[in-house]
């Protein structure tokens, strides 16, 4: 017989939905852009750094993240001209971003197995400073992790976009891009070992 | 299929709030029951809050100047195409904008039609040639005039110094002063490492030697100045994490 009273509601995970970032209207600013007005260009730089560096920094880790972030901004800049606006700017500079992490990644890959960029004995990318143990722990874990889980986990947990917009990002479904996070965290969890929170 | 393999696959779904009403009932009620499941909730839920207070990370300083010094190459290389590229170039995001992809009647269609027009150009430039005996003969140019004796003579031909809008020059000196700056952050980093490095153990100055060894020789086998950039970043890393490291050990009082 189970005593209903144990645990105490308060106890339980609970649930908590996230709230979508809300979809300004870039339509100026894009404009401005592809004038090639430069205060435009850095506004939008600015709004987006953090987001497209934070997001190739988790993909493809703090060494090469510089790089892939550079090679984002230009896209965005010089493909603003295709841009139809079709989806929202952000999506489209997140899904810039994936494919440019991923495509790096691939590249990456390639380079080590034929081994002519010297870079393969280094080790994995160190986690960057954090304010305690179990982020750093989660940092090195997620390192870990298959590309496509570490995409899916820095889109939908860390940046907080909704199912939708992850899979407009990634180009599938919503039930794959709801699968795929919980097998990412499913990994996580391996990762991480057992008791990742406080004990009743 | 126990009650546990039905109730963990919605676990993620639970707690992002996309169960309501009845299935959300059936989750919690589980949940209340199960000691198992209940302790995996609390680890992804814990997982999920870690995962959405992660710190931002930061961009370095120079990214924003290398996107810059990208877009103006690539501006630079777009004013140097032919006009007929830029064109090209054109239909072809025009394309892509309106996800037009040609169909295999559509190419075959194009390749007729260029291959007559090609046809037709070929004929009229054998039609419209005269024959040998007819070509015009060159005539020789009238006599001018001398010029006056009081005229100013011709001004030298001097080379106009380069314009100050000209980011040519600027934007291939770029990639060295890149590496140079990271040089000089390694070499200062070092003397930072160096000055550290009396705290530390045999054991972990002969390892860290090792990784600098290590590091310095993917400097140098690098071949394209990218790759050395890249090099050079992940020696100033590691030197970072060491001299961080034994910063907070100090901080907290322990010993190498």
């Amino acid at each position: 017989m189970t005593d209903l009273a144990e645990p105490a509601p308060a106890a339980l995970a609970e649930p908590r939905t996230r709230v979508s970032a809300t979809l300004a209207d870039d339509a100026h600013l894009i404009a401005a852009c592809r004038r090639g007005e430069a205060r435009a260009m850095e506004m939008l730089y600015h709004q987006y750094k953090r987001r497209v560096f934070g997001m190739a920094h988790r993909i493809v880790g703090g060494s090469d993240a510089e790089e892939v972030a550079q090679e984002v901004f230009v896209r965005v800049f010089r493909g603003l001209a295709s841009f139809r606006g079709d989806s929202a700017l952000s999506t489209w500079i997140y899904r810039l971003t994936v494919n440019a992490a991923l495509s790096h990644l691939a590249r990456r890959g390639r380079r080590q197995e034929i081994g002519d960029d010297g870079l393969t004995e280094l080790p994995a990318p160190q986690p960057a400073e954090r304010d305690s143990a179990l982020a750093a722990r989660i940092e090195t874990a997620m390192a870990q992790l298959p590309a496509g889980y570490r995409a899916i986990l820095v889109l939908h947990d860390i940046e907080g976009l909704s199912h939708e917009e992850c899979a407009a990002i990634l180009d599938c479904r919503i039930g794959t891009c709801k699968s795929q996070l919980h097998k990412a965290r499913a990994r996580m969890r391996e990762l991480l070992g057992p008791n990742i929170g406080p004990t009743p | 299929m126990t009650m546990c393999e039905k109730i963990r696959p919605q676990l993620t779904a639970y707690l992002d709030g996309e169960l309501a009403d009845d299935p959300g009932s059936v989750v919690r009620g589980h949940l209340r029951e199960c000691a198992a499941c209940r302790q995996i909730a609390r680890d992804e839920a814990a997982l999920r809050d870690a995962l959405r207070m992660l710190a931002p990370v930061d961009p370095p300083a120079s990214l924003w100047a290398g996107v810059r010094g990208q877009l103006a190459a690539a501006e630079v290389a777009d004013a140097r195409k032919p006009r007929w590229r830029r064109h090209a170039a054109r239909w072809g995001r025009w394309a892509r904008s309106m996800r037009w992809v040609p169909t295999m009647r559509q190419l075959a269609t194009a390749s007729l039609v260029a291959a007559a027009a090609i046809a037709v150009f070929t004929w009229r430039g054998q039609v419209g040639n005269p024959p040998p005996d007819r070509i015009a003969q060159p005539q020789p140019e009238p006599q001018r005039p001398p010029p006056p004796q009081h005229a100013l003579p011709a001004p030298a031909i001097v080379p106009s110094p380069p314009s100050a809008d000209d980011v040519t020059a600027d934007l291939i000196a770029e990639p060295a002063r890149t590496t140079a700056t990271y040089a000089r952050a390694i070499e200062e980093l070092m003397t930072v490492a160096e000055e550290t490095r009396a705290r530390w153990s045999d054991g972990d100055k002969a390892a860290f030697d090792a990784h600098i060894a290590g590091l310095r020789d993917a400097i140098t086998r690098a071949g394209p100045p990218r790759a050395v950039q890249r090099a050079q970043r992940s020696l100033i890393r590691y030197l970072q994490g060491a001299v961080v490291r034994d910063d907070v050990m100090l901080a907290s009082g322990g010993t190498r």
